[in-house]
């Protein structure tokens, strides 16, 4: 070893056992203590607060627009079982469809990386589909497949479907040219390539879209619901009923349980993010 | 114009009237014209040449990463798509291109997972036994002795631009390749580091002795990095020249106090001003 370079460690036995890398060594504890500062909370609590007060105002001004709190928070704790039940029909049916959205649209998205004759054929149609607003299509698919949980599968579904095929499409293909060089002159194969290389590279993109069609899948799934009046269950379906029957405090609990429903949701798309991205600019303040 | 010295056995590199050209009609790019070049095994060659002149192009054929339009591009007496599915060739691109979610240590290992079968076609390249027998390298070792040692569990994000180079560097001095093709890979480090880390090149190299096609923009790195320099002109990209440097190794630091070497350089700097000159022609 030249003298030179000063950079150069020393020898072989001086070197520290290794250690396995922490898995956030990247990221900085600064984000959740931030919390404890009232400068940071104070404006939301004060806010909040605001809004509530503005909320009350307006139940009195318009007893039928909007329900006093006080009724929605009872509405909530006296049927609590009730939104539980509705809340979880509705997340299983998001969440399934999701499920299924993902599957195909990650199948889908590998073959357009791999054959340009698909990707040719499909992402022209997939970028203008994914600028369709598809939940329009609920109440079509209503009329076709029922009231069963069929059309609610299909809508959240393709409403989750695009987004991902387009994010993973992207991100599959977006691979630097000298890292595939790099690899090509290694002979890798098409599977080698994909599974070292170009499916690690596209799980940011495959999460900026999941942190889309999160909250779309839920609103897939109540319109459906809504748009089936025979449904028997999900959130969609008590705001529907509910609101028929002007009982509006339900319709509001139901709204907020949809709201927090959404906010575990999001919350735990960026735990796992962080778990998977461990790497990413994204995880790195 | 021929960059050979008395040849024995097959050359490790070998183009023969090579052309490519890129677009068609009149918007038509020789990068690459009637390009003559031999290599002998273990020889350290640098390409220079005013921008545009087809150094990289000349490389991609060479790794296989493009065909030429006309002539043959030999590595070891086999094409480069041969020689690639053999795992011959290793490449150090302009840029490290890491992949950012590996360590250090996973980002030089993962070659090995990559194309199994290789050695196998390996051995059944001809004069594979006078080349040295390719046995997996301690890729720990290979990184300490690059300076890498602290930094094994380290993700490329928390090196500096310098030590990703290295790892890039080790990464392909791992395949153990017959030849290493290298594009301007130190072009965007500072002078400092650019120096040491050729001296870790010439180290590892010395000590693996494969051979090395190496495209720079400085005279200087490549009369120190080199025992041939090729030359190149655009319009359309050809060898004009190629200089041997006859200076001894190991070269340190002493190397440019020297006057041979800047006798060197000068002769460098000189071909390289006609070849802008015949540019401008
Ligand atoms: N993919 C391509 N498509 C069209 N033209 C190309 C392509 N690659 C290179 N060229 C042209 O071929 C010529 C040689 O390019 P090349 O990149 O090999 O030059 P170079 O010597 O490496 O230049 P530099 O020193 O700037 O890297 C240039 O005129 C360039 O415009
Ligand atoms: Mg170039």
């Amino acid at each position: 070893m030249t003298v030179a370079d000063e950079r150069t460690t020393a020898p072989v036995a001086k070197t520290p056992p290794p250690v396995e890398p922490s898995r956030f060594s990247l990221k900085h504890p600064r984000s959740r203590i931030a919390w404890i500062r009232p400068a940071v909370w104070l404006p939301l609590v004060v806010m909040l607060v605001l809004l509530g007060g503005l909320w009350h105002w307006g139940a009195e001004q318009l007893p039928y627009l909007l329900p006093p709190l006080s009724d929605v928070g009872g509405s909530l704790s006296d049927e609590l079982g009730y939104y539980v039940h509705n809340a979880l029909v509705t997340l299983g049916e998001a969440t399934a469809g999701l499920g299924m959205g993902f599957v195909g649209a990650f199948v889908l998205a590998v073959l357009t990386s791999e054959l340009p004759l698909v990707r040719r054929a499909v992402m022209p149609i997939a970028v203008v589909l994914n600028v369709t607003p598809l939940v329009a299509v609920a109440p079509a698919l209503v009329v076709a497949f029922g009231f069963g949980p069929m059309p609610k599968l299909i809508i959240t579904g393709l409403i989750c479907f695009f987004p991902i095929l387009i994010n993973t499409a992207t991100g599959l293909r977006s691979v630097p040219q000298q890292v595939l060089q790099v690899y090509r002159t290694m002979d890798a194969s098409r599977v080698e390539l994909l599974w070292h290389v170009r499916v690690p590279h596209a799980l940011p993109y495959l999460f900026a879209a999941l942190r889309i069609v999160f909250p779309l899948s839920i609103i897939g799934a109540v319109v459906a619901e809504m748009s089936a009046s025979g449904s028997t269950g999900g959130l969609g379906t008590a705001i529907s009923v509910a609101s028929s029957m002007n009982q509006l405090p339900v319709v509001y609990a139901s709204i907020l349980v949809l709201a927090v429903m959404g906010v575990l949701l999001l919350l735990a798309v960026t735990v796992v993010e962080r778990r998977v991205l461990y790497w990413h600019d994204s995880n790195q303040d | 114009m021929d960059g050979s010295v008395k040849v024995t056995g097959t050359p490790a590199l070998e183009l023969r009237s090579v052309r490519r050209v890129y677009g068609f009609g009149s918007a038509a790019t020789t990068a690459l014209d009637d390009v003559h070049l031999t290599v002998p095994s273990g020889r350290f060659v640098s390409l220079i040449g005013p921008s545009g002149c087809g150094k990289s192009t000349l490389l991609r054929l060479v790794a296989g990463l493009e065909q030429p339009d006309l002539g043959e591009v030999l590595v070891h007496g086999v094409t480069p798509a041969d020689a690639c599915a053999a795992k011959m060739i290793g490449l150090v691109p302009q840029s490290p291109a890491l992949l950012p979610w590996l360590s250090v240590l996973r980002n030089v290992t993962l070659p090995q997972k990559i194309n199994r079968g290789a050695g196998r076609r390996r051995e059944r390249i001809a004069d594979f036994a006078e080349r040295q027998a390719a046995t997996v390298p301690d890729m720990k070792e290979l990184l300490v002795k690059a300076g890498l040692g602290d930094a094994l569990h380290k993700l490329p994000a928390q090196l500096s631009g310098g030590m990703r180079q290295r790892a890039a560097i080790v990464r392909a001095f791992g395949l153990q390749p017959d030849v290493l093709v290298m594009d301007e890979p130190f072009s965007a480090l500072d002078e400092f580091t650019r120096e040491s880390l050729q001296d870790q090149l010439l180290d590892l190299w010395e000590e693996l002795r494969t051979t090395v096609l190496f495209v720079t923009h400085s005279v200087s790195e490549a009369v120190r990095l080199s025992d041939t320099v090729v030359v190149m002109a655009p319009n359309p990209g050809r060898i004009v020249e190629s200089i041997d440097v006859d200076l001894p190794r190991p070269r340190g630091e002493r190397l440019f106090g020297e006057r041979r070497f800047h006798e060197y350089e000068d002769l460098v700097r000189e071909r390289l001003r006609r070849a802008w000159s015949s540019e401008a022609a």
